[in-house]
């Protein structure tokens, strides 16, 4: 990496590139999408370290793939539209030196 | 399946290893559970421990896997330009060392195997069992139960166990801080050097101000043997109001500022983390540590004082883990885990420690750190300002007393409110 290319900001699809992952094909988490349309500051879209939801014409997309397994969308949604629990058996984010 | 031991530990971090190690080696049959896979592949922190409290309970950090004994703290003030006022101190002796957390835990679960724990990873409990009688008996996690006379709980700060058994209520984001962290790998020779370090020392470096836009928080940097990991803390209910760009597009912020990529360019960037905090633990804790049958330890007690410029969760949990371990113990020959029991055992004992007290004591200061703008944005600019004045000379040189009046005229703040906010912070603690 060159000295220009250390001052380029790595987006966060390419951040999550940098962890182990072992992917539960069972999501952990669970979005009642309907409430989102109706939620006034959708806190997630810029909470959730692992840019896991994503605003797109007033709605959300949501992926649990990148999930960090942090809880901050668990506190910070307003409306309770998420059900969170951790991934099972070990799956999800596998970390190494943090 | 039926199996029952002594003591089941929920969660194998520094509290729930630290835990079954002390339960363990006075003899009882103990399971430590965790939902990771091996030790430490769920564990997140900043970076630092401070030895102490490890080496009481453990008796020595004989294999611990540390990375550098900190050697240099330095705490810096930016402002939203980029300019810096750095407190740096060194030469003092050590009493902490950097590590990644995930070695560290999988070093203390090693430890607890030793002494005769029975370690099961992989494994998620879904709730905390009670008998008919209201007694905690058992965990259950995938249909399966397993009976304990006492349980510990040390799942960390996220209380899903504690929520569902209605022993805590959900966690507010006002109790709650959220880090994000990246570990960038420069080359040993490269920390050394870039950082002013002797070889095998350690820094520590905590910034405030710019480095999280004014946000309640604050910046850290530690570094490893050939990496640095560096990350931002922010209170959440401030940053989900006005917070303006995503956190990992922040945290790429702080690692990219012009006055800090300097010391890790051209590293790699070889992990990113996030994880939640209490921001104090003293409020996190819930009304009652003990119930019968159960004690509860580390951050899902509230075990971890943070105040900005220091953070002692690690040790903190260690020490809670293992004064619970001995309960157990000392429960055991008094007649079992009954509340009553306990509390006299752990939560007395454990109310009445340094370190809890140390949580009572502090707790004003830990206040004003939520204390939001003030500390976070406006005084990082006074600062900024005065010191401009005095050090960035032209014409005309100031005195510190025109350097001061021009900042605070330049950035709209007071100096005496400044004064009595320092005064306050003062009579806090
Ligand atoms: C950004 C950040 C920086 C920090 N920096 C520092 C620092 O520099 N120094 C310091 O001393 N402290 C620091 N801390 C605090 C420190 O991380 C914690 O205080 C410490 O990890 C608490 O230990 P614990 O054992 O209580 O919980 P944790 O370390 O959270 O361990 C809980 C364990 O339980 C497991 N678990 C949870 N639920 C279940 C379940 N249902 N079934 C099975 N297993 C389960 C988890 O996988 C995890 O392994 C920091 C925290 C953060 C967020
Ligand atoms: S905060 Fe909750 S309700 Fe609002 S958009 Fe996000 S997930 Fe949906
Ligand atoms: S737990 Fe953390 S990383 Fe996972 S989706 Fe929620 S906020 Fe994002």
């Amino acid at each position: 990496m060159s000295e220009t290319a250390g001052l380029q900001r790595i987006r966060v699809e390419d951040l999550l590139q940098r962890d182990s992952w072992d992917v539960d094909p069972r999501p952990h988490i669970r979005l009642n999408a309907e409430k989102c349309a109706g939620c006034p500051t959708k806190p997630c879209t810029r909470m959730c370290p692992a840019g896991c939801y994503v605003e797109a014409g007033g709605s959300i997309v949501f992926s649990y793939e990148g999930c960090l397994e942090c809880g901050t969308c668990r506190v910070v949604c307003p409306m309770e539209a998420i059900e969170w629990d951790y991934p099972v058996s070990g799956r999800g984010i596998q970390y190494r030196t943090a | 399946m039926h199996m029952r031991f002594d003591v089941v530990v929920v969660g194998a971090g520094p509290a729930g290893a630290a835990a079954a190690y002390a339960a363990a080696s006075g003899g009882l049959k103990v399971l430590l559970v965790e939902r990771g896979r091996g030790a430490g592949s769920k564990q997140v922190y900043g970076g630092k421990v401070y030895s102490h409290y490890l080496e009481e309970a453990l008796g020595d950090l004989k294999g611990a896997p540390i990375e550098r004994w900190v050697g240099k703290e330095r705490l810096s003030i930016v402002d939203d330009a980029g300019r810096t006022a750095t407190l740096e101190y060194e030469g003092g002796s050590t009493r902490a060392f950097t590590a990644h957390l995930t070695k560290l835990a999988a070093w203390l679960v090693d430890r607890a195997a030793s002494a005769g724990a029975v370690f099961v990873d992989e494994v998620r409990v879904d709730s905390l069992r009670r008998d008919p009688s209201g007694r905690f008996s058992g965990v259950e996690a995938g249909g399966e139960l397993v009976e304990a006379d006492v349980i510990i709980d040390a799942e960390g700060v996220n209380r899903l166990l504690l929520e569902r058994a209605g022993l805590v209520e959900r966690a507010s984001t006002r109790d709650l801080a959220l880090g994000v962290k990246e570990v960038v790998r420069i080359g040993e020779k490269e920390v050394e050097e870039r950082f002013g370090l002797d070889k095998g020392e350690g820094l520590s470096w905590i910034l405030v101000g710019g480095v999280t836009g004014g946000l309640p928080g604050g910046a850290f940097v530690y570094t490893n043997k050939d990496t640095v990991s560096l990350g931002l803390v922010l209170y959440v209910d401030a940053a989900a109001r006005a917070i303006e760009e995503p956190v990992h597009s922040m945290i790429e912020k702080l690692r990219t500022h012009p006055a800090l990529h300097r010391y890790w360019a051209d590293g790699d960037v070889v992990e990113y983390a996030a994880k939640l905090t209490p921001e104090s633990g003293y409020r996190y804790m819930p009304r009652r540590l003990v119930a019968d049958g159960l004690m509860v330890a580390g951050d899902a007690a509230g075990m971890l004082l943070n105040l900005g410029y220091t953070f002692r969760g690690v040790d903190y949990a260690v020490y809670s883990g293992y004064m619970a371990g001995r309960a157990a113990i000392a429960a055991r020959d008094r007649g079992g885990p009954t509340e009553e029991n306990l509390r006299e055992l752990y939560e007395e004992p454990l109310r009445r420690s340094r370190p809890f007290r140390d949580l009572w004591r502090l707790r004003g200061v830990e206040r004003a750190m939520e204390g939001g703008d003030r500390y976070f944005r406006r005084y990082p600019a006074l600062m900024g300002a005065a010191l401009r004045s005095m050090f960035e000379l032209g014409e005309s040189t100031p005195s510190i007393y025109e350097a001061l009046r021009g900042a605070a005229e330049e950035s709209g703040i007071s100096i005496i409110g400044a004064l009595v906010d320092a005064l306050m912070m003062a009579r806090s603690i």
